[in-house]
């Protein structure tokens, strides 16, 4: 494997596209741009390009203005009214990077006054990277998001006692499996263990696969099931003794906020891929103290997706990376038999990711910071099967007589846990033969 | 600082960049955060081309001392000419951000590209924060076109610049080739299509033209008017929408050049027999189809007007209300809209356009995505002709000219079949005056005033929709879930 920093300008889809996913996510979320016109524009119209079927717009805009910044709590007023006229809100994100500063206004106080006005948590979302990492990635917003929920969890839980949380009030599928829970079960140990990730689907998935080797799941960030009282209520607790796990490899400040509480953040492979997925549950559970083995289910796994692979094997993949969970990616892609022959990466984190960095193989060209134009003569030149690759290099690639799918099309399928690995390989398989069909007419 | 439900006109930024990308040869490099690269992906997905943009970005970011990696402006405008050997225009747009971090203008000398003249470099330096995006496009069209544009002989044979709308457009595309069509009709050749599809060699040779015809004012004005000056060419500015306006334009630039005035006259009677449906669609109608009607209009500058005078002149509807976004084109929107409706209006706040609209109780609503809510708030046809659009189809279509008259008299036929008092109550509900009790009001009162607009139209909506005589508190709440 070799790892090269190319020092381009990598194509990331802005990450203030995602803006509109957080009250999809998290019902009851007031999101709120506050910043330039640029920013509400592409928070705006980006989600509305990319993805018409997105229901009509639950954001907010607050565009200030550069000869005359607000005064000291005229924003965290303007918040305040504003959760007035909206129904329920549990939660306010104002999403704000570096232009709110550059104009000289503090948001986080706007946000602490608004908080303590509100009682509710009004969190800051900063969507540009942190001066040290630079480059950013599509993700980045929701790595934000997370990190912000983690502070808003509690830092313990006030009472474990079965009897202090009514099953009722869990709600859905995990209050279903920890309702059970309380059942005598001796096999289930009691060390609380949250996820950290934005799919749902996958906190359902990896929540019973984790149940299935007995480790106790306290809960998700954000809850798997949201309810309509507090954010913080429907949340683990995070803080000293408890175990978080999180499901994507790009949450670093997600992370470090969770380990800045005290809470061990475990690190192994993202549950990607049949292999991922079998590690960060043997992983998980050793992180608690349970000593699981789950080769024979990765077994189990790896065999039922045999007819997939026969298709896989051989294929030259080529991942051009804007989200950060293309090491994962590919390290799955190529235990099923695929030549990966680029993998992209808007930066590395080298400690988040060095697991799946070891375990990717011999072979691989790790580029960070790759350069956008850079890569589409690469691709050219190597003429892969497949391009997984960012909204902006896929029509261009597209035209080029390449065959792609973007890491959104990813995104929306579910890549995590052993069924998100089925998931992948089928949707290659399908886009192989969709191509092969196109291919085949006379036009 | 102001808070709002949605945003009509993107930043300075993205209409430098729509101007850019709409031409060849022509590159921009956009300073801006990391955070703000999107045009690739937004130009993908609605041009759908297969062309990558021309534009790249310079990020602004902390660079380690003696790096040669991108983020220093100089550098990445140099590396453009040699990325990209057939670039004859290099320009220069920043974001809001990156004009906040206060960097001077570069002052930089562009290497050779493969034709061994170094391209001209536009800076932009008018940008500013809070510039919308129209006003950019139409300073950054006229520094290109002042960039190029080089005293030249008139062409033997008369010929035109026609200036349209920059890419992403609603149909830009086919309102150029509608115009060209038509063009063609009088004998007259176009000498350049600016800001789509042109070349800077189009844009050196534009003073050859006789006249700029310019379709797009928003995009063109400051560059036909540099044109004028400098060369004295002369411009046509009538919206060409509908027959009238169309025949209209047809006749100046007839006589702009020089053809004798039978032969325009006899291809605007062509057209009118063949093409152009419009007056055939309002003569075959009765009068009842049209008497009473109501039209509301919100969008841009040219579309907004041009169909405002289509339909009050030409097909007889009246307009209840007609306002435009482009709160720097307010003196002018004002003056034209006040001859054909008593209710002009600037507005840049989606819920105050929304109020106004549907104060004027209209039947018919054209504007732009975001008023279609509003159309389906009041049970009403809308026309979304206005941008900006959010549908890009592959088969574009002229509102322009004498074909995009037809197609307005089909969109018209479709929203306005049933006469309207046939529309009963069931299936359209009246679109206000739903009483609200006493208690509703207070809650709605509570409510700032920048969501009262459509928290009332959702409420009235959930009313109907239950089938209730009047908006109570319960109703109120349980809309706004």
């Amino acid at each position: 494997m070799t790892i090269l920093n190319e020092s381009g300008v990598p194509d990331v889809l802005s990450p203030l596209a995602a803006a509109r996913s957080l009250p999809a996510r998290l019902p009851g979320a007031l999101v709120m741009v506050v910043g330039t016109r640029t920013e509400a524009y592409l928070a705006q119209t980006l989600s509305a390009a990319l993805s018409p079927d997105a229901a009509r717009d639950p954001l907010h805009y607050m565009i200030l203005d550069a000869d005359k910044p607000p005064e000291q709590g005229q924003m965290a007023s303007r918040v305040i009214e504003t959760c007035a006229g909206v129904s329920n809100p549990r939660i306010v994100f104002l999403i704000s990077g570096r232009s709110a500063e550059m104009m000289g206004v503090d948001v986080r106080f706007e946000a602490r006054v608004a908080a303590r006005r509100l009682e509710l948590p009004v969190m800051v979302l900063d969507p540009d990277p942190d001066p040290r990492s630079r480059s950013c990635l599509s993700t980045s917003l929701e790595d934000r998001a997370l990190a912000a929920l983690v502070e808003v969890c509690r830092e313990s839980a006030p009472d474990r006692k079965p009897a202090s949380v009514p099953a009722s009030k869990r709600g859905g599928f995990l209050g279903g499996f920890l309702g059970r829970d309380r059942a005598p079960d001796r096999g289930v140990r009691r060390s609380p263990v949250a996820l950290l990730g934005t799919s749902r689907g996958a906190a359902v998935d990896l929540s019973a696969d984790l149940r299935r080797v007995g480790v106790e799941v306290s809960g998700s960030v954000p809850a798997i099931e949201p309810s309509s009282g507090s954010v913080a209520g429907e949340m683990p607790p995070i803080g000293e003794g408890t175990v978080v796990a999180p499901l994507d490899p790009h949450l670093t400040a997600a992370c470090r906020t969770a380990e800045g509480r005290g809470a061990k953040v475990v690190r192994t492979l993202s549950p990607i891929g049949v292999d991922g997925t079998a590690r960060f549950i043997q992983d998980v559970a050793a992180a608690v103290g349970i000593s699981v083995s789950e080769m024979g289910r990765a077994r189990e796994a790896w065999e039922s997706l045999d007819p997939l692979r026969n298709r896989i094997r051989g294929k030259r993949v080529f991942l051009a990376g804007d989200t950060g969970f293309e090491l994962a990616l590919a390290r799955f892609l190529a235990d099923a038999g695929a030549l990966v022959i680029e993998v992209g990466t808007p930066r590395l984190e080298r400690r988040a990711m060095s697991s799946d960095l070891h375990s990717l193989g011999a072979g691989v060209d790790v580029v960070e910071s790759p350069d956008g134009w850079g890569q589409i003569g690469r691709i050219d030149a190597a003429r892969p099967d497949v391009v997984i690759c960012s909204q902006g290099l896929y029509i261009p690639l597209v035209s080029r007589g390449h065959l792609c799918r973007t890491s959104l099309d990813l995104r929306r399928i579910g890549i995590h846990g052993y069924e998100g690995a089925r998931r992948v390989l089928d949707l290659l398989v399908q886009t192989f033969e969709r191509a092969e069909a196109l291919d085949a007419l006379d036009l | 600082m102001r808070l709002l439900r949605g945003i009509y006109e993107g930043p300075g930024s993205h209409g430098i960049l729509r101007v850019v990308a709409s031409m060849h040869d022509v590159w921009a490099v956009l300073r801006a955060l990391p955070s703000e690269g999107y045009f690739q992906a937004l130009h993908g997905a609605w041009t759908r081309s297969g062309e990558p943009a021309p534009v790249s970005v310079s990020p602004v970011w902390e660079k380690s001392a003696g790096s040669r990696e991108p983020g220093d402006v100089d550098r990445d405008l140099a590396a453009v000419v040699r990325r990209h050997p057939r670039t004859e225009a290099v320009v220069l747009a920043r974001s809001e951000a990156a004009l906040l971090a206060g960097e001077p203008t570069p002052v930089v000398t562009l290497p050779e590209n493969e034709t061994g003249r170094s391209p001209e470099l536009v800076t932009c330096e008018w940008e500013r924060v809070g510039m919308g995006e129209a006003e950019a496009s139409d300073l950054a069209l006229a520094d290109i076109v002042r960039a190029h544009a080089r005293p030249a002989e008139k062409s033997a044979t008369p010929t035109v610049n026609v200036f349209g709308p920059p890419v992403f457009g609603p149909g830009a595309e086919a309102e150029y080739d509608e115009v060209e069509r038509m063009l063609s009709l009088l004998g007259i050749e176009v000498n350049a299509r600016v800001p789509l599809g042109a070349s800077a060699a189009h844009l050196r040779r534009l003073p050859r033209a006789w006249a700029n015809v310019l379709l797009y004012r928003e995009t063109g004005d400051a560059a036909t008017l540099y044109l004028q000056d400098k060369f004295g060419t002369p411009r046509v500015t009538t919206p060409m929408i509908g027959a009238a306006s169309t025949g209209a334009v047809l006749r100046s630039i007839g006589e702009l050049c020089g053809l004798d005035q039978g032969k325009a006259r006899r291809a605007v009677w062509s057209e009118l027999a063949t093409t152009a449906k419009l007056p055939w669609y309002a003569r075959l109608q009765p009068p009842e189809t049209f008497r009473g009607r109501r039209v509301a209009i919100f969008g841009d500058f040219t579309y907004t007007l041009g169909l405002g005078y289509a339909l009050a002149r030409e097909v007889g509807l009246e307009v209840g209300a007609c306002g435009t976004y482009l709160t720097h084109l307010e003196r002018d929107f004002l003056f034209h809209a006040s001859t054909f409706t008593d209710e002009a209006f600037v507005a840049d706040d989606p819920e105050r356009v929304a109020d106004r609209l549907k104060n004027s109780e209209p039947d018919l609503l054209i504007g732009t995505y975001f008023e279609e809510e509003i159309a389906d708030s009041l049970g009403i046809p809308f026309l979304p002709f206005c941008p900006p659009v959010l549908r890009h189809p592959f088969v574009q279509q002229p509102l322009m000219g004498y074909r995009g008259s037809s197609l307005l008299a089909d969109a018209l036929e479709d929203a306005l079949r049933r006469p309207k008092q046939e529309q009963s109550e069931e299936e359209n509900p009246p679109p206000t005056g739903l009483p609200w009790t006493d208690e509703a009001l207070d809650d709605l009162e509570e409510i700032p005033a920048f969501l009262r607009g459509r928290t009332r139209r959702l409420a009235e909506e959930r009313a109907r929709a239950v089938r209730s005589g009047e908006v109570t508190r319960k109703i109120l709440e349980s809309s706004r879930d």
